[in-house]
């Protein structure tokens, strides 16, 4: 199993009941390699996808559910990829919806193999990857973090962070701060004093 | 008010319940609902208006006379205050938006409502949220109906024929979905209306000005490329081929046939079609703009166009389009070897004598040019400024209508009956605003007759110049272009045709090329000198100027030269000259035609225009107050036969006519909408004289475009009529209209599937409830979902979009919201919230009926795996918030069954839960924060959001370290091992203890 995990760490498992899918055609940014895989594919050590053609659906209306009983629950990631390759969709999808939905799978639908392919490649390249891609772009000088940084607190605005910013010189004498310091911030009043006291002071966990 | 409109109200009114009224554009629209506003009285209760655009509604407010004035009812005002407003008896102006809100939670007593006035039905369908109103007006109003004491109405107004009738019985529909009985059709030939505007009809003028040769030539060389490439479109075998002619080629709606034949396939498309698509829009552009533009803005947008598009469009190298940029460039300048330079001049004069024998014929209009040279390496740039044929006609018709009313005021004919035309104002209509200020710069500052029109053209010219300038400055593109574009010829089909010429030329052609372009250049440096220099009025008509300026007698002869082709006399007079001696001259002019007067050139009064134009050019902005003030101005100072004038764009929508009353109307752009509003001022106004003038290009597809676009309306009618004859409209027992029943199910193929369960009856036995935010009342799905059966409960939600139940919540994106919210960053915050207080969240991504079902084709997908593409996006999604679940939706009505199946075994939502959630209460703890219990997680977001900290080390902190103000103190040692790095952990150092910027 430690040679399997080796393998797992750079490639992608694929189940042998995937033999003869053209779809593997199309995984070529990522290496794969076939083994005795529950899932039809497992893309990492958390994430596992089920490969479903509608097509295929319309004929086995049961198999993606059964499919999904199988599946243990240590993925934390499991997909279900649907492979979108009938005219008349909205029932047959209704159908695969409802039943990802309520059986704690995300649904990804793709329009051809290709696209189900770049799926497959995007999720196992981008296991670790931050999500800074979609959080939107952040300025990176000093004064956008530190408004980006304090705005987590809860109504703190623009104004606040210049406030705090000029008063106390630095962020870490804003976090050193004393309640009664905070409070002679113009601008600032009592309830925003306390949720900044608390954020710096309270403990990052709450269970003792 | 015209007669007809009286005749529509009645008719409109003779069925209590209402009606919709279609009636031809033009027939104004605004006075006819002003003056049906006009008979409404309080004691019938609160007549309720949807907002039309802002300029169709400040015309119907123009045309209100009666006190009181509508309400406006918008969403700052506080509930209780619009409450009593929806009781009082009054006209108010509301957004559906607000409305539909309204009447869900139940704010609106609906006994005290008259009825709705919609003006925009053409843009209604049965998912708008219009139809919801209505449908949710017409049951609470169906009690008060059976007493048929006080029926509510719906009247419905529409001037856009050809809207009503695209879509498969888009009225019939309609009809039913707005609970309508009767169709009132008035299109223009209907008898009452062409009888009334055809009593006394307006005088009218046709003029028809030939097209100078190269305006031909570019036209005849765009229809080519047009049908060329409507041939490949039609090669495809994607669209239907009866649609696609030349002439629908000339519309908007061009682009709408099709979209909607293409959008449900448009990812299957090659990058070819898509191309070809765009391509024929962007010429039906250059085909309208031909007419609209003078010569040297014209080559500007060709020039731009060629930069910004060269490389993916297929239209530029189709054979046909080398003529348009050839012919368009040889209408401003051209280039001759130096050693020509006299020759040149010489045929110039001749072609200057040319025109003198053929008096007043305009289009030989190239000759009207200064010519100024700019000598590089031997190539001379010739300056020819082809100037737009209408405008001398323009010019002529006005001093004729000026010449004959001092005829009249002199007391030559001493007839009672003219004096009526006598000082009315004259109103020139173009298309846009730019056009407008053009024409006033052409007519009303020049002096005497031509020298302003070169003047204009002169101004663009150098712009022009100025403006390679700055290409010349990023010269990269224009290299890199020449040079490929002989290489890589990417027309193909037809279009290929231009691939030989290249080739055999494209040694000459880029040297040509380069040598235009050098020249071009040395020109501009050469004005932007004179710029700098604080030259600029007086060298404002010749770049030459501050050579010939020193030697009189060569400033001679260049005048002499301009003046054979465009000067007139004009001796010592100047600016200010004395009315006798302008009326003097004027019947010598304008008699004989002559334009080969020799001219002195008057510098003070040239300088003095010049600046008056700067001046103007700086206050651009054309408002209607500022051209009137001006127009007095220049008429005291001109006091030449020019006589008042107004110039209007149609653009602007202002109510010109009822406004300036004019007495003559010169129709500069033909619109067909515009005529009518003529016809419509004339019968209103039958004691008026008025004579209207077109003036149309000749052959030109302005003429076809025009008459094209009656055929089209009258085609809608025609279509309307035989649809009216054939329409079946439920009625029940009390001869009310059912419309499309709450209860029967809108037909699908998807619903074979619930039928068949069901046994053909409603499956939904209890009512089910769906909480919707406020916001989401801009889209179609909470109507949707009240037509299934749910009952909508709109709130302000903090958290998504839609709650199913306690435990599922909704956030809908739209395509378009979705890629814009993965931009912004919004949705990852969305998700995050909803992930946090919600067992089951849920992304929507929600797909429109009428376009393709997917993101992309299977080509576009590419080879590598980038971060920018919308499957990088969504795996990026899925894999940090793995308890995120995707419903992709076919389209609305799909995600309505979708959503009842999902709530088919669910508790109902609760909704005031579904509106504390996510707002912290007072001491700052949200409810149901899963992870508020175990985390201060407004402090472990703080800390993933220092600079050094990311998701792999900021648990390996929080486990090291107790709180962020015990950060501060750490050591940047034990910062390294909890970060997994020395760079890391100085870098957060760095930024905790760095200076804030002082504000000074």
């Amino acid at each position: 199993s430690s040679v399997q995990n080796n393998q797992s760490r750079n490639a992608i498992l694929v189940s042998h009941r995937q033999k003869g899918n053209p779809l593997l055609k199309h995984i070529r940014n990522v290496k794969w390699a076939f083994a005795d895989v529950v899932c039809d594919y497992l893309l990492g050590q958390s994430s596992c996808a089920l490969y479903l053609s509608l097509r295929y659906h319309l004929l086995h209306p049961d198999y993606l559910y059964y499919r999904i009983r199988e599946l243990q629950k240590n993925c934390k990631l499991r997909v279900v990829l649907c492979h979108v390759d009938v005219e008349d969709v909205v029932k047959p999808l209704l159908e695969v919806t409802k039943t990802a939905l309520l059986h704690d799978c995300t649904l990804l639908c793709a329009w051809s193999l290709e696209e189900c392919g770049r799926y497959l490649e995007t999720i196992k390249m981008y296991e670790n990857k931050p999500a800074d891609l979609i959080q939107g772009q952040m300025d990176t000088d000093y004064s956008s973090r530190l408004h980006h940084a304090l705005t987590t607190v809860r109504r703190v605005n623009k104004t606040d962070v210049v406030t705090l910013g000029s008063t106390f010189g630095s962020l870490s004498n804003i976090m050193d701060a004393s309640m009664e310091d905070l409070a002679r911030c113009p601008g600032i009043g009592e309830r925003k004093v306390k949720r900044l006291y608390d954020t710096f002071h309270e403990p990052f966990k709450r269970v003792v | 008010m015209v007669q007809f409109h009286e005749h529509i109200i009645t008719d409109l009114l003779e069925d209590p319940a209402g009606g919709l009224v279609i009636l031809s554009s033009g027939l104004s629209l605004p006075k006819l609902v002003s003056s049906l506003l006009s008979l409404h009285s309080p004691s019938q209760g609160t007549l309720l208006i949807f907002s039309p655009p802002p300029t169709l509604k400040s015309l119907i407010l123009h045309h209100h006379n009666t006190n009181p004035n509508p309400i406006e009812i918008t969403a700052d005002l506080p509930s209780h205050h619009r409450l009593s407003l929806y009781s009082s008896g009054q006209i108010c102006f509301i957004t559906p938006r607000i409305l539909i809100v309204d009447l869900l939670s139940n704010k609106i007593p609906t006994s005290s409502l008259a009825g709705l006035i919609i003006l925009n039905a053409h843009s209604i369908s049965e998912t708008s949220t219009e139809a919801f109103i209505v449908r949710i007006l017409k049951s609470s109003t169906q009690n008060r109906n059976q007493n048929n004491s006080n029926v509510f109405y719906i009247r419905a107004f529409s001037d856009r024929p050809q809207a009503m009738v695209s879509g498969f019985c888009k009225t019939e529909r309609l009809m039913k979905c707005l609970f309508i009985r009767r169709l009132h059709l008035w299109p223009r030939f209907q008898v009452y209306v062409s009888q009334e505007l055809e009593k006394d009809p307006p005088e009218v003028v046709d003029v028809r000005v030939p097209m100078s040769k190269y305006m031909v030539g570019i036209q005849k060389a765009i229809l080519e490329v047009m049908d060329a490439c409507l041939k490949e479109v039609r090669k495809s075998n994607k669209v239907d081929v009866e649609d696609l002619t030349v002439e629908n080629g000339l519309f908007k709606s061009f682009d709408e046939i099709v979209r909607r034949q293409l959008d449900p396939i448009w990812h299957t498309l090659g990058k070819k079609t898509k191309q070809l698509v765009s391509d024929l829009k962007t010429l039906r552009k250059l085909l309208d703009y031909l007419v609209r533009y003078d010569a040297v803005s014209y080559l500007k947008y060709l020039d731009t166009l060629r930069v910004s598009q060269s490389f993916q469009s297929v239209w530029i190298f189709a054979e046909p389009s080398y003529k348009i940029f050839d012919y368009a460039k040889k209408r401003v300048f051209r280039l001759t070897r130096s050693s020509d330079v006299k020759l040149n001049e010489q045929s110039k004069n001749k072609v200057g004598k040319k025109r003198k024998l053929k008096g007043d014929d305009s289009n030989e209009g190239e000759a009207d040019g200064t010519s100024s040279s700019t000598t590089s390496s031997g190539v001379v740039l010739e300056e020819v400024l082809e100037e737009a044929p209408k405008w001398k006609v323009l010019r002529e018709i006005l001093e004729e209508i000026g010449e004959e009313r001092q005829r009249v005021e002199s007391g030559e004919e001493d007839q009672v009956e003219s004096e009526g035309v006598d000082n009315g104002i004259v109103l020139v209509a173009c298309k846009d605003e730019c056009s407008c200020m053009q024409l006033e710069d052409c007519i009303m500052h020049s002096p005497r007759k031509y020298i302003f029109l070169m003047k204009v053209l002169q101004e663009e010219w150098k712009k022009y110049l100025l403006s390679k300038v700055e290409l010349g400055g990023l010269p990269a593109p224009e290299k890199k272009k020449a040079k490929l574009k002989p290489k890589e010829p990417k027309g193909f089909g037809i279009l290929d045709g231009v691939v030989p010429v290249t080739t055999v030329q494209s040694a000459e052609a880029s040297s040509t090329n380069k040598q235009e372009h050098d020249v071009l250049l040395a020109a501009a440096s050469k004005i932007r000198n004179q710029y700098k220099r604080g030259l600029v009025v007086e060298d404002e008509l010749q770049p030459l100027a501050d050579s010939s300026k020193k030697g009189a007698k060569e400033k001679g002869k260049e005048h002499k030269k301009r003046g054979q082709a465009t000067g007139q006399d004009s001796g010592s007079k100047d600016n200010d000259s004395n009315i006798d001696t302008v009326i003097k001259d004027l019947p010598e002019i304008s008699g004989s035609k002559n334009k080969s007067q020799t001219v002195e050139n008057d510098q003070a009064a040239i300088d003095g225009y010049y600046e008056a134009n700067l001046q103007r050019a700086s206050v651009n902005k054309g408002a209607l107050q500022r051209h009137a003030e001006e127009l007095g101005l220049t008429g005291s100072r001109n006091a030449k036969p020019i006589p008042p004038v107004h110039f209007h764009a149609l653009e602007s929508d202002q109510p010109i006519l009822d406004i300036l009353k004019p007495s003559v109307v010169i129709v500069y752009h033909p619109d067909m909408m515009f005529v009518r509003e003529i016809e419509v001022y004339k019968a209103e106004n039958p004691s008026k004289k008025l004579k209207v003038y077109f003036i149309f290009y000749e052959d030109s597809t302005e003429v076809q475009k025009f008459e094209a676009s009656i055929r089209r309306e009258n085609g809608a009618f025609e279509s309307l009529i035989r649809q009216k004859s054939l329409m079946m409209i439920p009625v029940d027992q009390n001869g009310h209209c059912l419309g499309l029943n709450v209860s029967i199910e809108p037909l699908g193929s998807s619903y074979q599937n619930s039928t068949r369960r069901a046994g053909g009856r409603k499956e939904i036995e209890k009512e089910m409830q769906v909480i919707v935010d406020m916001r989401e009342f801009m889209s179609s799905l909470p109507n949707v979902l009240h037509q299934k059966g749910m009952s909508i409960i709109p709130v302000t939600l903090e958290v998504g979009d839609y709650i199913l139940s306690p435990s599922i919540c909704v956030e809908r994106k739209s395509i378009q919201d979705l890629y814009m919210s993965f931009t912004s960053g919004r949705l990852y915050n969305q998700v995050e919230t909803m992930v946090r207080y919600y067992r089951l969240p849920v992304l929507l991504i929600e797909f429109s009926q009428d376009k393709s079902f997917s993101f992309q084709s299977a080509s576009d997908i590419g080879d590598d795996v980038t971060p920018t593409s919308i499957i990088s996006k969504l795996s990026l999604l899925a894999l940090h918030f793995p308890r995120l679940r995707i419903i992709w939706s076919r389209s609305l009505h799909a995600t309505a069954e979708i959503f009842a199946s999902l709530k088919a075994n669910q508790d109902e939502p609760d909704e005031m839960k579904a509106v504390r959630v996510g707002v912290p209460s007072e001491d700052g703890i949200v409810e149901n924060d899963v992870r508020a219990e175990n985390y201060n997680t407004s402090a472990v977001e703080f800390l993933r959001r220092l600079p050094g900290v990311t998701d792999s080390n900021y648990r390996a902190i929080m486990d090291g370290c107790k709180s962020l103000a015990e950060l501060t103190l750490l050591p940047v040692e034990k910062l390294a091992e909890l970060m997994g790095g020395q760079k890391a952990a100085r870098t957060l150092r760095d930024f905790l203890y760095a200076k804030y910027p002082t504000l000074l």
